[in-house]
């Protein structure tokens, strides 16, 4: 195995890029978010295809991509959401890894489906870890200074070019990137006090995904009618696929950089091998719920 | 106490709904027992619950459930020592910006305030809203008070702020809504330190006044 000192310089940032690998768990009873690629599905196929471990961190991608200048070979797959890759000019595959050429640009292009993509390098990533991860927290962008991307942003990578076939098994399930999707959900602590009619419209319709859309959470279009109990309840802890009300009767779905406790209650929880599909929906895409 | 699913890998320990130290004493006891259960990923300690977090792989609720009923904690053996931790704040009108303002709306003189709230130890009942920040507990009564109607887009890291029935120091610049009466020169949470938490559920907290001289001596000493 040839390694030799790859460094990704980016020309461009994209909308939002970050570093993230599977979080922190173990802080939350500090207040410390958990973090971690929100697809986490695609984010393992990522680092498969490359031949990495789990462990080790991947590029989160939104919406928009960026454009990175690869100072060495390197080998790389992007998963996940769907978009237009370029090696300067010649287009690349999704879902199967690829050479690049020292003193190459690996641009991203129109996203076709889905919201995040993956991008994993072979080879041992150098980005500055806090607590065992390299996953940014909004609050503490100090702890892992290489972790969210800006234009003329540089990160380090122990490139390692492995002998690795690179494909997937055509039996190796993907996440679904649709714009409208049905997901499981159990009965949420709070269910009980919710009123009937409130939970018929919640079950009984879609919800649009509005522009309140980020890694902390995403606000839904429905207003269901206010809250029956209107008594103040007492903050307690929620965790990423909880979906909470508040006081308007706005759904919210927190997510991986949600605040640890909140005082809203708590509807629904998506279970947690659905969560990778929230993460592929974006700003005008639908959610139907059904309860398990 | 009540044990309830929430959502496929988690469950809820829900004890008697109020805020107070005893119910605290019971979350604290609970807590510092459930980690030593193996299967366990991560807790998180609120008020009068316990949000427990398991990797549904190698154990399921059913099974989680009996184990935490069967520790079998009673409330008279939950008081445990805990440590007391002194935090100086400067109470003068350049570190408390809303002071003046909550001492007409609460009909209390600024030196009322500041001599009741560094009258007594609080209880960290809990963490949450940033990484380190302390929801402190209870006030005395006379210091009750409601947050802000518009909150603050900045509050400064060191904050000591009111809410209802609790107080709290803002570990980091964050926008917030409590009513702020001072700050302290000590960072609660420091992302550089080995242990970057100056502060955790169960602790005790002291608060001393200290003149806007000591708050940059110590601001100073510390950089």
């Amino acid at each position: 195995m040839k390694q030799s000192e790859l460094t990704l310089i980016f020309l461009k940032a994209g909308m939002q890029t970050t570093v993230q690998d599977q979080g922190r768990a173990g802080l939350q009873h500090l207040g410390v978010p958990i973090g971690g690629a929100l697809d986490k599905r695609s984010a393992e196929l990522a680092n498969y295809l490359v031949g990495n471990n789990q462990q080790t961190p991947v590029l989160e991608i939104t919406m928009m991509g960026p454009e990175i200048l690869f100072d060495t070979d390197a080998l790389v797959a992007v998963t996940g959401a769907q978009f237009d890759i370029y090696i300067d000019n010649r287009i690349v595959k999704n879902e199967e890894a690829f050479h690049v050429k020292s003193g190459t640009i690996v641009r991203f292009g129109q996203l076709n489906y889905g919201c995040r993509a993956y991008m994993a390098v072979a080879g041992k990533w150098n980005a500055k870890k806090w607590k065992g991860s390299a996953s940014p927290i909004l609050q503490a962008a100090e702890a892992t200074p290489d972790s969210i991307i800006k234009k003329g942003s540089k990160l380090k990578i122990e490139s390692a070019h492995l002998n690795k076939n690179g494909t997937l098994d055509k039996n190796t399930s993907t996440p679904p990137l649709a714009n409208k999707i049905r997901l499981k959900v159990k009965a949420g602590p709070e269910f009980e006090n919710i009123s009937r009619t409130a939970i018929a419209k919640f079950f009984g319709q879609g919800h649009l995904i509005t522009q309140d859309a980020n890694r902390m959470g995403y606000r839904l279009k429905t207003e269901l009618t206010a809250l029956e109990e209107k008594k103040e309840m007492i903050s307690s802890g929620i965790i990423p696929g909880t979906v909470q009300l508040t006081s308007s009767g706005q759904p919210i779905i927190l997510l991986n950089d949600a605040q640890t406790t909140g005082g809203y209650p708590r509807i629904v929880n998506i279970i947690a091998k659905d969560l990778d599909q929230i993460a592929q929906l974006k700003p005008g895409d639908e959610i139907w719920f059904s309860l398990e | 106490m009540e044990i309830i699913a929430y959502g496929d890998n988690a469950l809820l320990i829900n004890f008697e709904q109020k805020i107070d130290s005893e119910t605290h004493q019971l979350v604290k006891s609970y807590h510092n027992a459930i980690i030593n259960i193996e299967e366990v990923v991560y807790q998180i300690p609120a008020y009068c619950s316990i949000t427990v977090v398991f990797d549904n792989e190698s154990i399921n609720f059913e099974i989680l459930k009996d184990k935490i009923k069967e520790l079998g904690i009673k409330p008279e053996q939950t008081q445990s020592k805990s440590k007391i931790i002194e935090i100086p704040v400067c109470y003068e009108t350049d570190y408390a910006p809303d002071i003046e303002s909550l001492a007409q709306d609460l009909k209390l003189s600024q030196e009322d305030i500041i001599s009741l709230h560094t009258s007594q130890t609080y209880d960290v009942y809990m963490m949450g809203f940033l990484p380190g920040f302390p929801y402190l507990g209870k006030l005395p009564k006379e210091l009750e008070c409601k947050r802000k109607s518009t909150p603050r887009k900045f509050v400064k890291s060191g904050s000591v702020g009111l809410a209802g029935i609790q107080t709290g120091i803002y570990p980091s610049e964050a926008p917030g809504g409590w009513q702020l009466i001072g700050q302290t020169p000590l960072k609660i949470f420091n992302s550089r330190k080995e242990e970057p938490f100056l502060l955790k559920m169960g602790d005790l907290v002291k608060f001393y006044t200290i003149s806007a001289t000591e708050f940059k001596k110590i601001q100073d000493e510390a950089k």
